[in-house]
C-alpha cells in the first residue's frame, strides 16, 4: 500500500487563498521552465517542426529545437520561446508547455499515425471573464462570492490535425465511452489515486496518497476518445486547489501519460508530467440511450454549491428552529413532493402504544404514540412529555423507521430511529443542526441500542446494528420522483466515509456531481442504513433506510435555512447500477 | 384594365402549406400567384406581379416571424422573443399568459426563464398535419392571421429548492417531458414596414 497522508481537513474544508491576478503571475513564473518529471521525457519531436490547426481555435507553429525547447508563434504571430515536457502513449504525444510571461499555455495531444491533434489551451485568472459573460447571457447575477478564482484553470479545447498532405476529415470527438469505469492508478511520483468516470463531465477520485483515501471528490472533466483504446481524460479542480491535470488513458495496456498544472492548498506551483499503471475496478452501466456516443456533448457545467449556500448566523438558526419549524406538513401528512414520490404507506401500527429506545452510551427516550401522526416524547428521566409530529415507514418486515423533531435543547436536532421487532434492537441517528464550518449545516450522531415495548422479543446482550463497509463501491440509481423522465440520480458509495451523487443529463447521460461524507450502517443483510450530509453544499442531513431486496428505501431529509428548519421525507425507488471492486484500496493503515 | 375589386381578390386568399413549418405556406402559393392571364395587357400584368410579389414578401416574412419565436423559445432567448411581438400583443402560451409587450417579457422571464409555469414549451417539430396550415393577409397588406401546425414538446419543470433539484434544473431537466399535436393561432400587424405579431396563442390538438 502507497503512503496514505491523513488531512485535518478535506478538499471541500480547505480555505484556498483567493489570489490576486498579480500573485498568480508570480506563483505561475517558474512553469516557464516547463513541467518536470521523475519519468525519462520524449525526444519524439526534436528537431521537428509541426502545424497545428485548429477548428475555430489558434493555429499553432511549432518548431522543437530539442527535447525540452520549443518556439511557437499563434495564428501568425511573433515566435515565443518555451520550455515544453512531453511523453509518448503509442503514436500520441503529449506535449505540455505554459507561454512565459502569460498564465496560459497547451497541452497538446499530437497523434503521429494519423495526424490528428487536440489542444488543451489552459490559462488561469479566466473565471471573472467567462462568468461575467455567462452571467450576461443566462440574465443571472455573477457568481463572485467565493472570490474571482484566479487560481482556477480554465481550458479551451480545439480539435484539429496536424498540418501536411492535405486536411483528414476526422477528428478526435467527446466520447462517453469511458462513461462507467473505475480505475486504480499508480503514479511514478508514489501518488496513489482511485478514478471514476461515472459522467461524461465530472469524475470521482479518491485521492489515497494526497488525501488519505477517506472521502470521494468530484471535478468537472472532458473525455476524449482518439481511438477504441486511447482517451486524453482531463479535470479541473474546481471549488477547490483549481489544479489542471490532463491524461492520456491506455486501455491495452493500462497505462496513463499525464500532466498536473496548479497551485496546490499552500499555493506551491505543480507542474509535471507523470506516468501512472492503472488496474480497472469495475465497469458500471450507462443509461443513454444506445446510440449516443456523447461526440456531441453540450457545454460542460460546473457546480458551484457554495455560490448559492447561505451562511447563517447562530441567532438566524435558533430563529428559524423556534419560529419556523415544519415536519411532516405539521400533522398533515408529507405528501409527495420533493424526494419522497415513490414513498411507502405511513404505518400507524404503533399508535395508541409507548416504546423506549435505550442507546448504549448515548440517550434513552421514551415515547407515547398519541396517534398515527402525532407522539410524545422524553428523554428518560425527564418528568415533561413533548409533542411532535412524526411518520414512520416498514421498510422491511418488522423493521420501522420513523423520524420527529427534538426540542428540548438547542442546537436544534431531530431524531431518526429504527426498530427491528425481530431482534429487540434500535438505532437512533440525531441530527443536528451546526458545524465547526457553518451554523445551517446539520451533522449526525450514531446511536446503537435496544427498544423496549409490548410484544417486542428480549434484546441481544451484545449483538448490536453496526458500522459496515458492504455497501462500499456499490452504484445505485435512485428515481425520486414519478414522470418521464422525473426527478433521478444516482449514488455512488464510494467509502466508508463518504459517497457521491451523480445528477442525469435529460439524455439520461451522467451529468454533474457533487460529494459528502456519509456513513453506513447495517440493520440486517440487505438492509441498511445510510446517511449523508451535503457539506459546503446544501447542508442537509440525508438518511434512507435501504431494503436491497425491495430496492426501495425510507428516509428523512433535516434541513435549516432561511425559510426554516425542515423534516421531511425520502421515498424513492432504486436500481442497481454496478459495483466497484475497491474495498482493498481503502480503510485504515496497516 | 385590372379593376380594384380584382385587385383586393388576388390579395386575399387561403393557402395550403407544405412539409416544413409554414414553408408549404411560401411553395404553394406563391408558384399558384405567378400564373398571370395571358390576355392581360402588359403594364396590368406587371402591376398584377408585382402587387403578387409583396404579398409573396408578406407571407414569408410572416412565416420566417413565427419561425423565429419558435426558435427563440427552444434557444430560450426569451428576452428577444419578446421583442417580435408588437406594444399591445398577447400571448397565450400553455397556460401562460400575458398581455403588451412589456407582460409578455415579464412572463417569459418569470414563467419561462425562473420556470415558474406548471409548462414550459421547450422545442417543435414538423407535424403531420402542416399541408392545413393557412395564412391570410389583408387587403391593405396591414395585417396577417395564421394557423400554424406544430408538435410541442412540454415540459413540467422540477420543483423543489432541495440539492437534487437545484442541480437537475441546472442542467436543463424537466420533471416530465411530452410531445403534443398542436397549432399555433397567429395575428399579426404590419407596424412601421415591420411584421410583428399582435397575438399568439397556442392550443393542443
Amino acid at each position: 500500500m502507497a503512503q496514505r497522508h491523513y488531512r485535518p481537513l478535506q478538499m471541500h474544508r480547505i480555505a484556498y487563498t483567493d489570489l490576486t491576478e498579480t500573485q498568480m503571475t508570480q506563483l505561475l513564473r517558474p512553469a516557464a521552465n516547463g513541467p518536470s518529471s521523475r519519468s525519462v521525457v520524449s525526444n519524439a519531436l526534436a528537431g521537428k517542426r509541426i502545424k497545428i490547426v485548429t477548428d475555430g481555435g489558434p493555429i499553432l507553429e511549432y518548431a522543437f529545437r530539442n527535447g525540452r525547447e520549443l518556439e511557437l508563434s499563434e495564428n501568425g504571430g511573433k515566435t515565443i520561446k518555451a520550455k515544453y515536457g512531453a511523453l509518448e502513449s503509442r503514436s500520441l504525444v503529449l506535449i505540455s508547455h505554459m507561454i512565459p510571461g502569460t498564465q496560459r499555455g497547451y497541452t497538446l495531444t499530437v497523434d503521429q499515425r494519423t495526424g490528428l491533434a487536440t489542444a488543451f489551451e489552459v490559462f488561469f485568472s479566466g473565471y471573472a471573464a467567462i462568468e461575467t459573460a455567462a452571467a450576461a447571457e443566462a440574465k443571472r447575477p455573477p457568481q463572485f462570492k467565493m472570490g474571482r478564482r484566479n487560481r482556477e484553470a480554465q481550458r479551451k479545447i480545439w480539435f484539429g490535425y496536424v498540418d501536411s498532405d492535405g486536411a483528414p476529415t476526422a477528428r478526435h470527438t467527446f466520447t462517453n465511452r469511458l462513461e462507467g469505469k473505475g480505475i486504480h492508478w499508480r503514479q511514478d511520483n508514489d501518488i496513489e489515486i482511485l478514478e471514476f468516470y461515472l459522467s461524461i463531465i465530472y469524475s470521482n477520485m479518491i485521492e489515497l496518497t494526497r488525501f488519505g483515501g477517506e472521502m470521494t471528490t468530484c471535478a468537472p472533466s472532458d473525455y476524449i476518445m482518439v481511438n477504441d483504446h486511447q482517451f486524453i481524460y482531463s479535470r479541473i479542480e474546481c471549488e477547490f486547489a483549481g489544479t489542471f491535470t490532463l491524461q492520456l488513458i491506455d486501455l491495452f495496456d493500462m497505462t496513463q501519460k499525464g500532466v498536473r498544472l496548479g497551485l496546490n492548498e499552500k499555493d506551491e506551483l505543480e507542474y509535471y508530467l507523470y506516468t501512472g499503471q492503472g488496474e480497472v475496478v469495475g465497469q458500471i452501466a450507462s443509461f443513454e440511450a444506445f446510440g449516443n456516443n456523447a461526440e456531441t456533448r453540450g457545454a460542460r457545467r460546473v457546480y458551484r454549491p457554495l455560490e448559492t449556500f447561505e451562511t447563517m448566523s447562530d441567532a438566524e438558526v435558533k430563529d428559524q428552529a423556534l419560529n419556523h419549524a415544519h415536519s411532516f406538513g405539521d400533522g398533515k401528512g408529507s405528501g409527495a413532493a420533493g424526494m419522497a414520490g415513490y414513498k411507502s404507506e405511513v404505518v400507524t401500527r404503533f399508535a395508541g402504544k409507548q416504546l423506549s429506545i435505550r442507546m448504549d452510551n448515548g440517550p434513552a427516550i421514551d415515547y407515547d404514540f398519541v396517534d398515527g401522526k402525532k407522539l410524545k416524547w422524553r428523554y428518560a428521566g425527564d418528568g415533561h412529555w413533548r409533542e411532535a409530529w412524526y411518520e414512520m415507514y416498514e421498510p422491511d418486515e418488522e423493521l420501522y423507521f420513523f423520524a420527529h423533531f427534538l426540542d428540548a435543547e438547542f442546537p436544534r436536532s431531530c431524531a431518526m430511529v429504527a426498530l427491528d421487532m425481530k431482534n429487540g434492537l434500535s438505532t437512533l441517528l440525531k441530527g443536528a443542526t451546526g458545524t465547526p464550518f457553518r451554523n445551517n449545516e446539520t451533522h449526525p450522531t450514531y446511536y446503537f441500542g435496544t427498544f423496549q415495548t409490548e410484544g417486542a422479543p428480549t434484546p441481544p446482550t451484545y449483538l448490536r446494528h453496526g458500522w459496515t463497509d458492504e455497501m462500499v463501491g456499490e452504484c445505485v440509481t435512485w428515481n425520486y420522483q414519478r414522470g418521464n423522465p422525473g426527478l433521478s440520480s444516482m449514488h455512488f458509495y464510494a467509502t466508508p466515509s463518504t459517497y457521491s451523487w451523480i445528477i442525469f443529463q435529460p439524455d439520461g447521460s451522467g451529468g454533474m456531481q457533487w460529494s459528502s461524507p456519509g456513513w453506513y450502517s447495517k440493520l440486517r443483510d440487505g438492509v441498511y442504513i445510510m446517511a449523508w450530509v451535503e457539506e459546503a453544499c446544501n447542508g442537509t442531513l440525508g438518511v434512507i433506510c435501504f431494503n436491497q431486496r425491495l430496492m426501495h428505501d425510507a428516509g428523512f431529509g433535516f434541513h435549516v435555512g432561511s425559510r426554516g428548519l425542515s423534516l421531511s421525507v425520502i421515498g424513492a425507488r432504486a436500481r442497481h447500477a454496478g459495483k466497484f471492486n475497491i474495498k482493498q484500496y481503502l480503510g485504515l493503515k496497516a | 384594365m385590372t379593376t380594384s375589386h380584382s385587385k383586393r381578390s388576388r390579395r386575399t386568399f387561403f393557402l395550403q402549406g407544405g412539409a416544413a413549418l409554414g414553408a408549404g405556406v411560401a411553395a404553394s402559393g406563391g408558384a399558384a400567384a405567378l400564373i398571370v392571364e395571358r390576355t392581360m395587357p402588359a403594364n396590368d400584368a406587371l402591376a398584377e406581379l408585382q402587387q403578387r410579389l409583396v404579398l409573396l414578401e408578406d407571407r414569408e416574412a410572416i412565416r420566417q416571424l413565427h419561425l423565429t419565436f419558435t426558435q427563440l423559445i427552444e434557444a430560450q432567448q426569451y428576452e428577444a422573443a419578446a421583442e417580435l411581438f408588437n406594444e399591445t400583443a398577447q400571448l397565450q402560451l400553455s397556460g401562460v399568459n400575458a398581455q403588451g409587450r412589456s407582460g409578455i417579457r415579464q412572463a417569459l422571464a418569470v414563467q419561462y426563464r425562473d420556470q415558474q409555469a406548471d409548462v414550459l414549451h421547450n422545442a417543435y417539430r414538423h407535424s403531420a398535419v402542416q399541408k392545413n396550415d393557412s395564412l391570410t393577409v389583408s387587403d391593405d397588406g396591414q395585417y396577417a392571421s395564421a394557423t400554424f401546425h406544430v408538435e410541442a414538446e412540454l415540459c413540467a419543470p422540477l420543483r423543489g429548492d432541495f440539492t437534487l433539484a437545484q442541480m437537475a434544473r441546472l442542467q436543463g431537466c424537466a420533471a416530465d417531458r411530452r410531445w403534443e399535436a398542436g397549432r399555433f393561432k397567429v395575428e399579426c400587424v404590419r407596424t412601421q414596414g415591420q411584421w410583428k405579431i399582435a397575438s399568439l396563442s397556442y392550443q393542443s390538438a
